[in-house]
C-alpha cells in the first residue's frame, strides 16, 4: 500500500477500483498523406471541428436541464477557443503546407499555442492552457475515432485523470463511478464545482497520481482529508468501510435535524442564524428553520461591484432581501471596509490596516457614505425585520456621533418624504476590546449587541493568525477571551437586549456546549455548520453547563481548560 | 477609421470571459478590428489572440476599426469596456 495526497474538495469515503483516463493526444503519431488527399484530411478536420462544436452545445443545455449552469460559462469559453481561427482554421494550413495528417497538425498547433500561454505571466491567464488542451484533446477523439470516454458502468470505478473535462465529468456522473482523482486542479475547478454539485468525493492536484495508480487498482479515497489510500490492505479495507457507514449515517442524521427544533434537553430555545456576503444563495436560511441572518457583511456587495452603491441600489438589494426571507430577522452590518478588506476608490491606511481607519472609523470620516448606507437600510427595514449593526465600536464617543447621523439621516428622510422605519433597532459589534471591558456603557445605550469573536482574539491576544510565525498562539478558548465573552453576555442580559456570537467560534461544534454554559442563545454562523452546531445543542442541558462553564472560567491552564471542554462534549 | 486609447477597469483585466464577449462583439460587425498593445496587433475576432495579449486591470490598448459600420462598433465596445464586460468589476 501507498498513500497519495492532494486538495480535498468534496468531502466523503469512496472504495473501488482505478479507472484510468488516457490521453487520446499521447496516442497519435505523424504520418504523412498523399496530395490528393489533402481535401479529404482537412474535411476530417472540419468534421471533427463541427462534431465538437454539437457536443458543447449539446453538453450546454444538457447542464441548463440539469441545473448546473455554473459550469456553462467554462464551456462559452472553450466554444470560443475552438471557433478561434487559431484552431479551426491554422490546423488546415499545416496540413496542406507540410502533408501531414490532422491530429499531427492539430497537435503542433497546440503545442505553439501552450507555448504562448506558459509565456503569459498572469497565472489566471495562464491556467486557460487547460482549456484548449481540453479542446485539442476532444478534437483529437473525433479524429481517431472513439468518442469521448468510453465509461464501463459494470462496477464501481474511481476515475484517475489528468484532468476532467466538464463534458467528461457529466458523462461519469450518472455512472457508477464513485470518486474523481485529478493531478491538477484546485478548490475551484472544474472538477471541484461539478463533485461538490452531485456529491462525489474528490481529491484535486495531486501532482503524480495517474503516473503512479494502475488501471484497476484497488482504491480508498477520503475526499474529506484528501488522502488516496493504493492497494490497501484487508484490514485498512475493513475500517475504512466502518468509516464510509459512519460519514453515511452521520450525513443522513444531521440532515434529519433540520425541521427540530433547536433547543436544549432542559427546553431552553437556542436561536441559530447564517452569516451571508451576498443575496444569492439564502436557502440554507429556510431549509435549515433558521430564525434569520444574523450577519449580512455588506463590505462585499461594495467588493463585488467595485464602487460605492448609491442610496436606491443598496434599497433594492435589502428591500429583496426582506422579500425573499420573510419572517425572518434579517441583522445587516454597516460597511466594515478597511482591514483585509479593501473596496477600491475609497481611501485606506497601509500599516497596520487592522488598527487603522476601518469600519466605522471610515464611516465616521466620510459620513456621506455611512448616511447613505443608514438610509436605504432605515428604508428596507419598512419591508421586513431589519436591523442594522454598527461593526468596531471602541468608545461611547463613537456611538453618540453614530446616533446622530442615524438621527440625521431620519430626518433627510422625513425631509424627502420617504417611507422608513424609524424604530428599526441599532446593535453594536463587540470586537474591540475596549468595548467589551467596558461592556455596560454600550448594554445602555444599543437595542442588542453581537460578539465578533475573530476580531476580538485577534485584538485581546495581538495575534495574527493569517502570520505563520504566530499562529499558534491564536487562541480561541482562552481565559481572557472566555472572561470577555461571559462579560457581554451577562451584561446584555442585564440590560434586557440579545447577545448573539457571530464569529467563527459559533460554528465550531467544540465550543458550542461551552458557549451555551455561558449564557449564549444566539448563534450565526456559516451554513455549513449549521447542523453540526445544532447536533451538540440537542445534546445539551443548559442548566448543568452553566455550572460547568463557570467552572472552566476559574481555569487558568490552556491544557486543564482544554480538558475541561472536551469532557463538556463527551 | 477610428483609433482610439482604452483602459481596462475591470479587476480580471483582458481574462477569458471578457476575451470571449469582445471577440463575440467585435465579430458580429463588418468593420475590421484590431487591439494594439505592446506594439502587438491583433484581430480583435479572435478570443484566443486577445487573451494571449495579457492586458490586465489598469492597462491602456489601442482599439483600432475600420469599415462600414466602424462608428457603431467602437461605440458597442466602448460600452462593453466600460460596463466591466458586464460582470460588475
Amino acid at each position: 500500500m501507498f498513500i497519495l495526497s492532494g486538495i480535498p474538495v468534496s468531502p466523503g469515503i469512496a472504495i473501488g477500483y482505478a479507472y484510468i483516463l488516457a490521453h487520446a493526444l499521447g496516442e497519435i503519431e505523424p504520418y504523412s498523406i498523399p496530395k490528393n488527399k489533402v481535401t479529404h484530411e482537412i474535411k476530417r478536420f472540419n468534421n471533427s471541428v463541427r462534431n465538437l462544436h454539437l457536443e458543447l452545445v449539446h453538453l450546454k443545455n444538457e447542464l441548463k436541464k440539469n441545473k448546473m449552469i455554473e459550469y456553462g460559462s467554462f464551456i462559452d469559453i472553450q466554444l470560443s477557443i475552438l471557433k478561434d481561427p487559431k484552431i479551426s482554421e491554422d490546423p488546415k494550413k499545416i496540413i496542406k503546407d507540410t502533408l501531414t495528417n490532422a491530429e499531427w497538425a492539430l497537435k503542433i498547433q497546440m503545442d505553439e499555442i501552450i507555448n504562448k500561454f506558459n509565456k503569459i505571466n498572469n497565472t489566471y491567464i495562464k491556467e486557460r492552457k487547460n482549456d484548449v488542451y481540453q479542446v485539442c484533446e476532444n478534437l483529437i477523439k473525433y479524429l481517431i475515432g472513439h468518442q469521448s470516454h468510453k465509461v464501463s458502468n459494470d462496477r464501481n470505478q474511481i476515475i484517475v485523470a489528468h484532468d476532467i473535462s466538464p463534458s467528461d465529468a457529466l458523462k461519469f456522473k450518472n455512472t457508477n463511478n464513485l470518486a474523481f482523482i485529478t493531478d491538477i486542479g484546485g478548490t475551484t475547478s472544474h472538477t471541484a464545482i461539478l463533485a461538490k454539485s452531485i456529491n462525489i468525493p474528490s481529491v484535486v492536484g495531486t501532482q503524480n497520481a495517474k503516473q503512479l495508480i494502475n488501471h484497476d487498482d484497488l482504491l480508498i479515497v477520503d475526499g474529506g482529508h484528501g488522502c488516496i489510500l493504493v492497494n490497501p490492505p484487508n484490514n485498512v479495507i475493513e475500517e475504512y468501510k466502518i468509516k464510509q457507514n459512519l460519514y453515511e449515517i452521520e450525513s443522513k442524521k444531521l440532515l434529519s435535524l433540520q425541521n427540530i427544533p433547536s433547543r436544549t434537553i432542559d427546553k431552553t430555545a437556542i436561536n441559530l442564524f447564517v452569516n451571508i456576503e451576498d443575496t444569492n444563495n439564502l436557502s440554507p436560511v429556510i431549509e435549515n428553520n433558521t430564525e434569520g441572518v444574523g450577519l449580512f457583511r455588506t463590505e462585499f456587495i461594495f467588493m463585488d461591484q467595485h464602487k460605492m452603491l448609491d442610496e436606491n441600489e443598496q434599497f433594492v438589494i435589502y428591500k429583496n432581501l426582506t422579500k425573499s426571507l420573510p419572517n425572518k430577522t434579517l441583522i445587516i452590518r454597516t460597511l466594515d471596509s478597511g482591514g483585509d478588506k479593501i473596496i477600491e476608490h475609497m481611501p485606506h491606511t497601509n500599516q497596520n490596516p487592522a488598527l487603522g481607519l476601518r469600519a466605522i472609523r471610515f464611516c465616521l470620516a466620510e459620513p456621506d457614505v455611512f448616511i447613505t448606507q443608514i438610509k436605504a437600510l432605515l428604508r428596507a427595514a419598512y419591508y421586513g425585520n431589519i436591523q442594522i449593526l454598527i461593526p468596531m465600536l471602541s468608545s461611547t464617543n463613537e456611538l453618540r456621533q453614530v446616533k446622530l447621523l442615524i438621527q440625521r439621516a431620519k430626518d433627510i428622510l422625513s425631509s424627502e418624504r420617504k417611507k422608513y422605519n424609524p424604530k428599526t433597532l441599532i446593535g453594536g459589534m463587540i470586537e474591540v476590546p475596549a468595548a467589551a471591558i467596558d461592556i455596560d456603557s454600550f448594554a445602555n445605550e444599543l437595542d442588542f449587541l453581537s460578539i465578533g469573536t475573530n476580531d476580538l482574539i485577534q485584538y485581546t491576544l495581538a495575534v495574527d493568525r493569517t502570520d505563520d510565525a504566530v499562529s499558534h498562539l491564536y487562541d480561541s478558548s482562552h481565559p481572557a477571551l472566555l472572561k470577555l465573552i461571559k462579560g457581554v453576555i451577562d451584561s446584555g442580559t442585564k440590560a434586557g437586549i440579545e447577545v448573539s456570537l457571530c464569529g467563527e467560534m459559533a460554528g465550531d461544534p467544540r465550543l458550542t456546549k461551552l458557549l451555551i454554559g455561558l449564557g449564549l442563545r444566539n448563534f450565526s454562523m456559516h451554513p455549513s455548520s449549521l447542523l453540526k452546531v445544532k447536533k451538540m445543542i440537542l445534546e445539551s442541558n443548559a442548566s448543568k453547563l452553566k455550572y460547568k462553564a463557570n467552572k472552566i472560567l476559574r481555569s487558568h491552564q490552556k491544557l486543564e481548560i482544554d480538558n475541561l471542554i472536551n469532557n463538556l462534549n463527551d | 477609421m477610428i483609433k482610439k486609447d482604452l483602459i481596462i477597469k475591470n479587476q480580471l483585466g483582458l481574462h477569458a470571459r471578457a476575451s470571449n464577449k469582445l471577440a463575440t462583439l467585435s465579430s458580429k460587425f463588418n468593420s475590421n478590428v484590431e487591439i494594439i498593445y505592446n506594439d502587438e496587433k491583433v484581430d480583435a475576432k479572435n478570443m484566443m489572440d486577445i487573451l494571449l495579449l495579457s492586458i490586465g486591470l489598469h492597462d491602456t490598448f489601442t482599439l483600432k476599426i475600420e469599415g462600414s459600420d466602424e462608428k457603431k462598433a467602437f461605440e458597442s465596445i466602448v460600452k462593453l469596456v466600460d460596463n466591466f464586460f458586464g460582470e460588475g468589476k
